[in-house]
């Protein structure tokens, strides 16, 4: 008997191949810290858990694994998720980055697929351009708690899948122009956006379904790119349609042809000394990074012609 | 150093597909997989963009191997990975399942010719590749004075995500 005996409809060998993966989770609040806890339970062998915070009193009304004591620690959300996946799976191998992603890029690179709970959007579009680059798959989640007016609210989110050839963060409308320069605006003002448990753990729960289907599938109906639309009021969640709009189109922002490293040059790596996991990273703008900002993402107006944002 | 290869799956298929067509003499077909590079914490990454395929006429009739192909063939194949520069990686199959081996000939000829890459193309590391119908094996030149690096991971992205270009089998 083994523990992931009664998961068995996922293949002869999905322990292996699961237990093979290495996944990326970057932003281990509210709904990254629900990733990391299920998929220690699926039996995902590697993981590079990546997040610049430590844990606060606020985090506690979602943050899966966090305590009190942790709270009175001050301890890094990395720390938290690392507890929570070796309590399901002692043998997991783990890296700990605690630091914005951009800076952990080295270790992202190892991964197979990267799961994303970001609540920035310059970092959502940053991430989006890195994995491509890496021909890693990317699933992106985000929620949102709207004040609609008259005292009601609406809690709402979304799940997506993507990936080299796939529809894009900026094809998907996740991430906009104008989107982007409210956040540069806000930039520094203190106060968080809300966030609730339940919705956190409706999206993670989305997202790593979608990480088994694609990586151990149990059905024959592959799945390449998703776009989920959470209902919180109604408690729904349904294809939206602005991916169905977009089948058989590429992506114009992304070519599936511009992967790898532009300045890859064998014969410094051949000569450079190997660096060790556990060196802490050079905290300098990657090749990448300098080039995206570069690029401003296009903002679509209401006639659909193009505007550079 | 470790050395990782990745190609869409969707591209992966199409190799496969190329590779199995009949040929008016030669006995099997070979290709050239177009790739970039990337360091990842001192090991190497590999990622194929592009399929380069052999055309019919660049065969050369021979019963001593599989397949011969002509200097035409080789000079395509550097020019469509000159500039701006890529990897360049020669696949051919031996068909049946498991992780395939390198014949003699492939090891000798591969030993000639794929250092010879490294000439006109000094910044990327380039290689030889040989699939089965759910695997591959593979081997990286990066200097022409140092013997070749085997390929350890060969991932295959879509879906089913593959570790060993393999197929992934419903329970």
């Amino acid at each position: 008997m083994s523990w992931l005996d009664r998961q068995s409809f996922l293949g002869p060998n999905s322990n292996e191949v699961l237990g093979a993966l290495t996944v990326g989770i970057v932003g281990l609040g509210g709904g990254g810290s629900h990733v990391a806890q299920q998929l220690a339970h699926v039996g995902v062998g590697g993981f590079i858990v990546v997040d610049p915070d430590s844990i606060t009193d606020t985090n506690l009304n979602r943050l899966v694994g966090g305590t009190r004591a942790d709270v009175a620690a001050n301890a890094p959300k990395v720390d938290i998720a690392e507890r929570v996946i070796k309590a399901v799976n002692p043998a997991a191998r783990i890296i700990k980055r605690c630091c914005v992603w951009q800076a952990a890029d080295d270790a992202l690179k190892q991964c197979d697929i990267v799961i994303a709970a970001l609540d920035n959007v310059r970092a959502k579009h940053e991430l989006d351009a890195f994995t491509r680059r890496f021909m890693i798959p990317l699933i992106d989640m985000g929620m949102d708690v709207h004040d609609v007016g008259g005292g009601s609210y609406l809690v709402a989110g979304q799940v997506i899948l993507t990936g080299p050839g796939e529809p894009c963060l900026q094809c998907l409308g996740i991430v906009t122009a104008p989107g982007l320069t409210e956040e540069a605006a806000n930039y520094g003002s203190a106060g968080g956006n809300p966030q609730v448990v339940w919705p956190n753990g409706v999206l993670a729960s989305t997202a790593v379904g979608l990480f088994m289907q694609v990586v151990v599938p149990w059905n024959r109906r592959p799945i390449t790119s998703a776009f989920l639309e959470y209902d919180g009021n109604r408690h729904t969640i349904a294809e939206a349609d602005v991916l169905r709009r977009r089948a058989g189109t590429r992506c114009p922002h992304y070519s599936p042809k511009d992967v790898g490293d532009p300045m890859f040059d064998i014969r410094k790596l051949a000569a450079a000394p190997v660096r060790s996991p556990e060196q802490p990273p050079v905290l300098k703008q990657p090749w990448w990074r300098r080039l995206l900002s570069q690029v401003r993402p296009r903002a679509r107006q209401v006639d659909g012609s193009d505007v550079v944002g | 150093m470790k050395i990782t290869i990745k190609i869409m799956r969707a591209l992966l298929i199409a190799v496969r597909q190329d590779l199995a067509r009949p040929h008016a003499w030669a006995h099997e077909r070979v290709g050239f997989l177009i790739a970039t590079a990337a360091e990842q914490s001192g090991n190497l990454l590999v990622t194929v963009s592009d399929y380069h395929v052999v055309a019919d006429t660049d065969y050369e009739r021979s019963d001593a191997v599989g397949a011969q192909i002509g200097p035409d063939a080789m000079r395509k194949a550097t020019q469509a990975a000159y500039r701006p520069a890529r990897s360049l990686w020669h696949v051919h199959t031996h068909g049946g399942s498991g992780t395939p081996g390198f014949s003699g000939v492939d090891l000798r000829s591969a030993s000639e010719f794929v250092p010879g890459f490294l000439h006109p193309i000094p910044k990327m590391p380039h290689g030889l590749l040989v699939l089965s119908d759910d695997s591959a094996a593979g081997l990286c030149w990066t200097r022409t004075d140092s013997r070749p690096v085997s390929v350890s991971n060969f991932v295959s992205v879509g879906t089913p995500f593959s570790r060993d270009w393999g197929v992934y089998e419903l329970a």
